[in-house]
């Protein structure tokens, strides 16, 4: 009953708050926000297994972002590659997938602010013991990284792991995920670099076969990605800006990263 | 009705707007920046391409002939071994292939070597390979083989099928033996049939061969994908990857189609 009674008053503070700050923001009259992601990065975007519905950190983010600017999301799905391209296009107003903002990719896309720093963990083989840590890793020359091109765990792996190199010989790229975790297993790499929630994921998922090493890596931060000059960019920010105000990221880092169970 | 035109007379006005795109490519290559950065960056992609793929097709041409010697062979048990093979390679996606190569057939073939060669290996004879020495290069290439061997072999057979009956009891009947009439009567005849298909299927693998960048091989679309995910660029790299691909089929295609053209007249001559 105690829980129940707690929960209730945090609903109401949360909707308190979010009354309080929405004073504030933009309004976008009940606009509809054509959102994509891809469903393939687990805690921020993937599928429930479940429902088969999309869940995850950015979905509950965004939602609450569009809930506070008073517009309805309609949620879309493609691919890496077609998603940013199609957001370039303008054929959706807004892509995520726990992209990385570098200057780079701003000559294309617009990012919103960040709403996450990244933080990656070494996912090593369960008897691994000639490194504890990424100084360790770094400096014994004869030990591989398996990534994604492109991806936080690559430019993690790149800048916080090894010497900063995009193109050291050190770093095995693969397709997908699933892909660099195979090759962990089968001794081709010696470390994937993932969020908590996913190397507890795999570490659940085959008892026995893997485990973490060192504490959280990475400076990376992923921002939304809209057409160059959208008008969408302010209106989110500030709902970003609230939204780190007022605790609700907070609130979701808990819910996806620590208490959701990947895998069960 | 149009009179029938003799062949060969025709401008190939196909070949002419093909040409002239190219032109136009190149043009944009050298004047856009963006795209100049780009071709700098998968330039070197192209060689491992052809690399990969030459060698690759070299490998599935050899074991090809095997297989179709083993499905017109005399032995029940060679045919029946070899028509299995065909089918389950035939009928399996060549993505999936490569997977199965690179993480379930390598570690095993690695271990296999080890275990079988246990003795050897303690007296330092033979090394001891780990899954790491066995390349990710090397597993694509050995995938490209099985699975375009089957397609081979399936040409190879029906060229070898297609020389007349009467050649091999003609050269039986001078006392050759079984293989000196492979060597030296059938296969010669049909590779006139075997030629054209052969070069068709060089060129289909040479872009079936950008799915080893699924295994991070450095290849022309891998190293595109490399790019266009830390630029963003994803449209303007694909069109440079494709013009170089096209630039590798096209003048390939020509290559097999001059081939054919010497091999018709040297038939009438």
């Amino acid at each position: 009953m105690r829980l129940l009674k707690t929960l209730a008053f945090a609903g109401l503070a949360v909707i308190a708050a979010t009354a309080s700050f929405a004073a504030d923001l933009p309004d976008l009259k009940g606009r509809t926000i054509v959102a994509v992601t891809e469903n393939a990065y687990t805690p921020l975007n993937f599928v429930d297994p479940k429902t088969g519905q999309g869940i995850g950190w950015e979905y509950d983010a965004f939602n609450e972002i569009a809930k506070r600017l008073n517009a309805k999301v309609d949620w879309k799905l493609a691919s890496w590659d077609t998603m940013i391209q199609a957001v370039r296009d303008g054929q959706f107003d807004v892509g995520m997938d726990g992209i990385t903002i570098n200057d780079e990719r701003k000559k294309q896309v617009a990012f919103s602010d960040p709403y996450m720093v990244s933080q990656q963990y070494m996912l090593v083989r369960d008897g691994e013991n000639r490194f504890t840590d990424a100084k360790s890793f770094g400096a014994n020359k004869d030990l591989l990284v398996g990534a994604q091109a492109g991806t936080t765990n690559f430019y993690v792996a790149i800048y916080s792991v090894l010497d900063g190199d995009e193109k050291n010989p050190r770093v095995k790229l693969f397709e997908t995920f699933g892909a660099s975790v195979q090759a962990l297993k089968g001794g081709d790499v010696d470390t994937v670099l993932m969020d908590q929630t996913s190397a507890n994921g795999y570490i659940g998922a085959s008892p026995g076969s893997f485990k973490i090493v060192g504490g959280p890596l990475g400076t990376e931060e992923f921002g939304f990605i809209l057409k160059p000059g959208s008008d969408l960019v302010e209106p989110i920010n500030a709902a970003i800006a609230s939204m780190k105000a007022d605790g609700t990221f907070d609130k979701l880092n808990q819910k996806w990263f620590y208490e959701y169970r990947a895998g069960q | 009705m149009t009179p029938p035109r003799k062949p060969g007379r025709e401008i190939p006005y196909w070949l002419l707007a093909i040409v002239l795109l190219g032109v136009l490519f190149l043009w944009l290559i050298v004047s856009n920046g963006d795209y100049a950065n780009i071709f700098a960056a998968v330039r070197q992609g192209v060689f491992v391409t052809l690399w990969v793929t030459a060698i690759a097709f070299a490998l599935a041409t050899a074991l090809g002939l095997a297989i179709a010697m083993a499905r017109t062979s005399r032995h029940r048990v060679l045919r029946e071994v070899s028509t299995f093979y065909v089918e389950i390679v035939r009928g399996v996606p060549m993505l999936v292939l490569l997977f199965y190569m690179a993480f379930v057939g390598a570690p095993q073939l690695v271990a296999a070597w080890n275990f079988v060669l246990a003795r050897p290996i303690e007296w330092g004879v033979l090394p001891a390979f780990t899954v790491r020495d066995f390349d990710m290069s090397a597993r694509a290439i050995a995938a490209l083989m099985i699975g375009y061997s089957a397609f081979l072999a399936e040409i190879f057979r029906a060229g070898i099928e297609a020389v007349p009956r009467g050649q091999t009891e003609a050269s039986w009947s001078l006392g050759m033996s079984r293989l000196q009439t492979f060597r030296l009567v059938t296969l010669p005849q049909a590779t006139r049939t075997i030629l054209p298909p052969l070069g068709n299927d060089f060129v289909s693998m040479i872009k079936d061969s950008a799915l080893v960048s699924a295994l991070g091989v450095q290849d022309l679309t891998q190293l595109g994908k490399v790019y266009s995910s830390s630029t963003f660029l994803f449209f303007e790299t694909y069109n440079v990857v494709a013009f170089l691909y096209l630039v590798m089929t096209i003048s390939l295609s020509l290559l097999v189609r001059a081939l054919e053209a010497r091999m018709r007249k040297s038939e009438r001559s």
